[in-house]
C-alpha cells in the first residue's frame, strides 16, 4: 500500500488514494434439497486513483506483486483523464461501529450444512413436491484505505447471508417462495425465515383473477426495497450533479407524504454497509434523506460534495451500482448504504384486514430495466396476493404493476405499517429496514 | 502456464472424479462520459484462477489471485468435494482437446491508443450534449477487455483461448420538468473495434427520438398485439425461453422434465430458435465453452417443438443428452453454469407490412432496455414504442413493459418476418450472481398476440 503511493508520487502524482481489499468467500449451496457444493474464493486487490498536472488517472489490478504495473496505468490514463475537482481525505477521527472490531467469526462449515439440511427438511415436510434450495455465505473482508493527504485506516468485517426457497411446479404452474436474511452477525435468524417461505407457497398455492385498471396495493418490505431504487438514484448526489434528479433543487421543500421519514445509516448495527469509512475514506454517518416528507439531504461523495457545495455523507462507494458489492473496477460514486424508513401506526394485519379490494405485491421482476432515475417502475408481479374483503384470496399471475414513486408517496400514501423488516437479497447487498406502505390507485395490468 | 496447470491436475486427480485447473489474464480499458464529465478513464490488469474438482457428485471450487498457491487451493477444492459427495459423478463423455485459440481480428482495438478513444468518444458524447438544450446529460461508454485463458482437465484437455470483448453506448439523456428519458446507440463486438466508429448519424436519430419520449404519453397498461423489433425480439427469446432451456434448471428437476419434454409443442410451426457459439464476430461467440467442450449451434425449436437445452458436461450427463458448450463463468470467481451465447429466432416468410396490415390496435414495440425472468414468466421493456392504429404506425409512447408467460406466448407468435438482424450492445446477461456475461441476440420482426403491457 505505502509503496504504490510512494511510487506514483515518485512519479510525479500530485496526489493520490488507494483501495485496498481483501476477500475471502465461502458459499455452502444446496439444490434440489441436496447439498450441491462448497466453493471459497479468495481476492486480492487494489484500486489507485491519482492526480497528475491536475488530471485523474485510475487503475485497477489483482497482480498486486508487479506494483509498477498499477502505477503506471494510472498514470498513464491520468495524461487523458478528467481534471480533478476534488481533494483526497485526510485524517479524521473515525466513529466506533462493530465492523471495525475485528469480531470476525471464523466460518463454520459443518454448522451451515446441517442447518440448512433442517430448514429444507421443514420446508419439504410442508410439501415434498417443492423443489428446495437454500444456502449460506460468508464473506470476511479486510478494506484499507491510504491517501497522500494523511488519511490511512483499515476496517475488518463479516458479511453473512443465508437464503432458502424452493419451486413448487404443478402441471405448468410454477410457484416460488424465498427469502434472505443479511448481517454482519452470524446469526441465521432460521424460524422466522423458514415460516416465511413456507408461507408464501401456502398463501399463493391457488390461483386467482384481478383485473386492469387502477388498484389498492400494498407493497411489502421486499418490494419497497424494489420500487426504492428510483429513490436511490434520485438523491444521489452524481444524479444531481448531472441534473437528471426530478429531486433537483428541493432540498428543503416538501418533496413526499408528511409520514415520511427516510435515514441512510451508514452506522446501523450489523448494516451489511456499515463501516467506520467510505471507500474514499470520509467517515460514514447517519443521513437523514427525508423528514416529515421534507427532503433534507442528498448522499455525496468528495467530488459531489465539493461541486455541489453539499455537506459530505460518507457515501462513496466502489461498487456496482445498485448491486452494492465490492467492485475494485468501479470508480468511487455516491451511493446508498443502508436505509431505515421510519413506520406508521398499524401491524400490516390490520391494514390488510382493511383492504377491501386491491393486491398485495411482494415480488417483482423486471424492475431494473424500467426508466428509474425518472421514478417510473414497471415490472411483473412475481409474486403477489389478492385481498377481497381484507382476506387473502389467493396469487395474481401474469399481472403488471407500475407507478411513478415520486407521486405515489406525494399522492397516494394511504398507510405505513408500525412494523419495519429487513430486507435482504441475493446479490444486492445494503441491510434495509422498510415497512409495508399502502397505495391507493396503483396501476395494474393484466390479461384479458 | 499449460504445464503448470497440467502438472497441478496430474498430481491432484486420483483424490477424486474429475478436476479442472483454470488461469485468466484480463485487460480492460474503460472510457466513461456522464454529461460533459469524463466519469471513468481506467486501466484493470485481472489476474487469477481456479480450482474445481468433483468427487462422487459433488462439487469443491477454489478461486485465487496468487498462482504461487494453487496447489493449496487444489487440495481445498478436493477437501471440499469430499464434504459434499454422497452420490455418483455423471460427466458426459467429451473426447479431450488439445488447442490453442488464438486471435482472429478485423479491426484490433489494442492498436488503437487510450488517447484516440477518449477523443472518439468524447466526440460522440459532445455530438448528443449539443443536439438541443434539452439534452442535460448523457452516458456514454467504452470499453474493451483482451483476456487469455488456460484450461486444463483430469482427462487430458490442455486448452488456451485469447478473446476481445468490446462493446459501449451512446445515449442522449433529455430532461424536462423533473421528469427524464433516454435512448441510446448500443455496440459490440468479439473481433472488431470498427463497430464503435461511424455511429454520427445513428446518435442524431436517438438524440431526436429522447425528445420526443419526452412529450409522449404512457402506454396505457392492458393486453395488445404486438410487434417486437429485431433487437426487442432477441431479448424477448432469451427471456422467454432461453433462460428455461438452460439445462441446469432441469437437469434435477423431475416436474420441470414432465413440462419441458423434448418434442413438447411450444410455439406454432413458424417458429425455429437455436443458441449457437460458433457467429465469429459477436459477443456471444466462444470456441470453447470453461468446461473446454467445443461449442455449437444448438436447436432449442424446431417447427414450434422443443427439442434441445443448453448443457454443461454434468446436466448433460445427468438427463443422458450430448454436452452442447454452454458451460460458462463471468470470470475465474465464478464456477461455470448452463448460459447462452447467441440466441435467435430464424426467420420467418411474411414482411413487417404484412404484420401491420390487420392490426386495429396494438404496439409496435422498438429496441430493447432489457429484461427478467423466473422460468415460467418473463417481462421486457423497450425503449422505444409506438402505438399502431388501423393498420398503421402512430402517436409514439413510453414506459411499455411487456410481460407473458411461456406456456402461452410463445404459441401466440402467430407472425415471423424475413428480416433477422444480429444484434449486440455493451450488457450482458445476469444468472446466480453472474452479471454481465457477454451474450448476444438475433431476430426477426416477431408479431405476438394477447400480449400483457404495464400502465395505468
Amino acid at each position: 500500500m505505502r509503496e504504490i503511493i510512494e511510487k506514483a508520487m515518485a512519479k510525479g502524482a500530485s496526489g493520490c488514494e488507494v483501495f485496498f481489499l481483501n476477500s475471502l468467500r465461502t458459499s455452502v449451496d444446496f439444490e434440489t434439497g441436496r447439498l450441491k457444493g462448497v466453493s471459497r474464493t479468495e481476492e486480492r486487490g487494489a484500486a489507485l486513483r491519482l492526480v497528475k498536472d491536475g488530471k485523474v488517472g485510475l487503475a485497477t489490478s489483482t497482480k498486486l506483486e508487479d506494483t509498477d504495473r498499477i502505477v503506471d496505468d494510472a498514470i498513464a490514463t491520468s495524461a487523458h483523464g478528467e481534471k480533478a475537482a476534488f481533494d483526497f481525505a485526510g485524517a479524521a477521527e473515525l466513529p466506533d461501529v462493530c465492523a471495525a472490531s475485528g469480531e470476525v467469526r471464523e466460518f463454520d462449515i459443518d454448522t451451515a450444512i446441517s442447518q440448512t439440511e433442517a430448514e429444507i427438511a421443514q420446508i419439504l415436510d410442508y410439501e415434498g413436491e417443492i423443489n428446495a434450495e437454500g444456502g449460506t455465505f460468508l464473506d470476511l473482508q479486510e478494506i484499507r484505505v491510504a491517501t497522500s493527504a494523511g488519511f490511512d485506516a483499515t476496517y475488518k468485517r463479516t458479511l453473512y447471508k443465508h437464503y432458502l426457497g424452493g419451486r413448487l411446479i404443478e402441471g405448468t404452474n410454477m410457484l416460488d417462495g424465498g427469502g434472505y436474511y443479511g448481517s454482519t452477525v452470524v446469526d441465521a435468524k432460521p424460524e422466522a425465515l423458514v415460516h416465511d417461505v413456507i408461507q408464501q407457497f401456502k398463501l399463493g398455492r391457488k390461483n386467482v383473477e384481478t383485473k386492469t385498471g387502477s388498484t389498492t396495493v400494498m407493497f411489502t418490505p421486499r418490494a419497497v426495497a424494489d420500487v426504492f431504487m428510483t429513490l436511490y438514484l434520485g438523491v444521489s448526489g452524481s444524479i444531481v450533479d448531472r441534473g437528471i434528479s426530478p429531486l433537483q433543487g428541493k432540498i428543503g421543500e416538501t418533496v413526499f407524504d408528511e409520514r415520511v421519514t427516510i435515514m441512510d445509516d451508514g452506522l446501523l448495527a450489523s448494516g451489511y454497509e456499515t463501516a467506520p469509512f467510505d471507500d474514499e475514506g470520509v467517515p460514514m454517518q447517519t443521513t437523514v434523506v427525508v423528514e416529515n416528507g421534507v427532503l433534507r439531504n442528498f448522499l455525496t461523495d468528495l467530488r459531489t460534495a465539493k461541486k455541489l457545495d453539499l455537506p459530505r455523507t460518507g457515501n462513496a462507494l466502489r461498487a456496482k451500482r445498485l448491486v452494492l458489492t465490492k467492485d475494485l473496477g468501479k470508480v468511487p460514486a455516491p451511493e446508498v448504504t443502508n436505509w431505515v424508513m421510519a413506520g406508521g401506526e398499524k401491524p400490516h394485519e390490520e391494514l390488510v384486514a382493511g383492504i377491501h379490494d386491491g393486491v398485495i405485491v411482494d415480488r417483482i421482476m423486471g424492475i431494473l430495466m424500467s426508466n428509474l432515475t425518472a421514478g417510473d417502475f414497471a415490472g411483473n408481479v412475481a409474486y403477489g396476493l389478492k385481498v377481497d374483503g381484507g382476506k387473502v384470496t389467493g396469487r395474481v399471475k401474469d399481472t403488471m404493476v407500475s407507478g411513478n414513486i415520486y407521486k405515489l408517496l406525494r399522492d397516494n400514501l394511504l398507510e405505513i405499517s408500525s412494523d419495519v423488516e429487513l430486507v435482504g437479497r441475493l446479490g444486492f447487498f445494503g441491510s434495509h429496514y422498510f415497512p409495508y406502505l399502502l397505495m391507493k390507485d396503483v396501476p395494474i395490468a393484466t390479461k384479458g | 502456464m499449460k504445464d503448470r496447470l497440467e502438472q497441478v491436475v496430474k498430481k491432484f486427480a486420483s483424490q477424486c472424479d474429475y478436476l479442472e485447473a483454470h488461469v485468466e489474464e484480463t485487460e480492460e480499458s474503460r472510457v466513461t462520459f456522464s454529461g460533459p464529465r469524463l466519469e471513468d478513464l481506467g486501466r484493470k490488469v485481472d489476474f487469477g484462477g481456479n480450482v474445481r474438482a468433483l468427487y462422487k457428485g459433488g462439487w469443491g471450487f477454489a478461486s485465487f489471485n496468487s498462482l504461487d498457491r494453487i496447489e493449496e487451493f487444489a487440495q481445498n477444492a478436493i477437501d471440499q468435494a469430499k464434504l459434499v459427495g454422497a452420490e455418483t459423478s455423471e460427466l458426459a463423455p467429451v473426447d479431450p482437446v488439445r488447442d490453442d485459440v488464438l486471435l482472429d481480428l478485423k479491426n484490433d482495438p489494442r492498436e488503437v491508443p487510450l488517447e484516440k478513444k477518449v477523443e472518439i468518444l468524447k466526440a460522440y458524447n459532445e455530438q448528443a450534449l449539443g443536439y438541443d438544450e434539452r439534452i442535460v446529460s448523457t452516458s456514454t461508454r467504452y470499453f474493451d477487455r483482451n483476456r487469455k485463458f488456460w484450461f486444463a482437465n483430469s482427462e487430458g484437455s490442455l486448452v488456451y483461448q485469447e478473446r476481445i470483448d468490446l462493446g459501449g453506448v451512446v445515449a442522449p439523456i433529455a430532461a424536462k420538468d423533473g421528469d427524464s428519458q433516454y435512448f441510446g446507440v448500443p455496440f459490440g463486438s468479439s473481433d472488431d473495434f470498427g463497430v464503435a466508429l461511424g455511429l454520427e448519424g445513428k446518435i442524431d436519430e436517438v438524440a431526436e427520438i429522447t425528445l420526443g419520449k419526452l412529450d409522449a404519453p404512457k402506454v396505457k397498461g392492458g393486453e395488445y398485439t404486438v410487434i417486437l423489433d429485431p433487437r426487442l425480439g432477441g431479448t424477448f427469446i432469451h427471456e422467454a425461453f432461453g433462460h428455461l432451456s438452460e439445462g441446469d434448471n432441469v437437469y434435477e428437476d423431475k416436474n420441470l422434465q414432465e413440462v419441458m419434454t423434448l418434442g413438447r409443442q411450444f410455439g406454432r410451426p413458424i417458429l425455429n430458435v437455436y443458441d449457437s457459439g460458433l457467429d465469429k464476430g459477436l459477443r456471444g461467440y466462444l470456441v470453447y465453452d470453461d468446461e473446454g467442450v467445443p461449442t455449437e449451434k444448438t436447436y432449442l425449436i424446431r417447427e414450434g417443438a422443443l427439442v434441445g437445452r443448453l448443457h454443461s458436461r454434468e446436466t448433460a450427463g445427468k438427463m443422458g443428452e450430448q454436452p452442447t458448450g454452454n458451460a460458462r463463468a463471468i470470470d475465474y470467481r465464478f464456477e461455470p453454469v448452463c448460459r447462452m451465447r447467441n440466441t435467435c429466432i430464424e426467420n420467418g416468410t411474411c414482411s413487417f407490412e404484412d404484420m401491420l396490415a390487420d392490426i386495429e390496435l396494438g404496439v409496435y414495440a422498438i429496441s430493447a432496455q432489457g429484461g427478467q425472468t423466473n422460468g415460467e414468466m418473463f417481462t421486457f421493456t423497450a425503449a422505444n414504442a409506438y402505438m399502431i392504429r388501423d393498420g398503421k404506425i402512430a402517436e409514439m409512447v413510453r414506459d411499455v413493459t411487456l410481460t407473458g408467460n411461456v406456456f402461452v406466448t410463445l404459441e401466440n407468435i402467430d407472425m415471423i418476418a424475413n428480416d433477422r438482424r444480429p444484434h449486440d450492445g455493451p450488457g450482458g446477461c445476469g444468472k446466480a450472481g453472474q452479471f454481465p456475461l457477454q451474450t448476444s441476440h438475433e431476430s426477426p420482426h416477431v408479431r405476438i398476440q394477447n400480449v400483457v403491457i404495464g400502465g395505468e
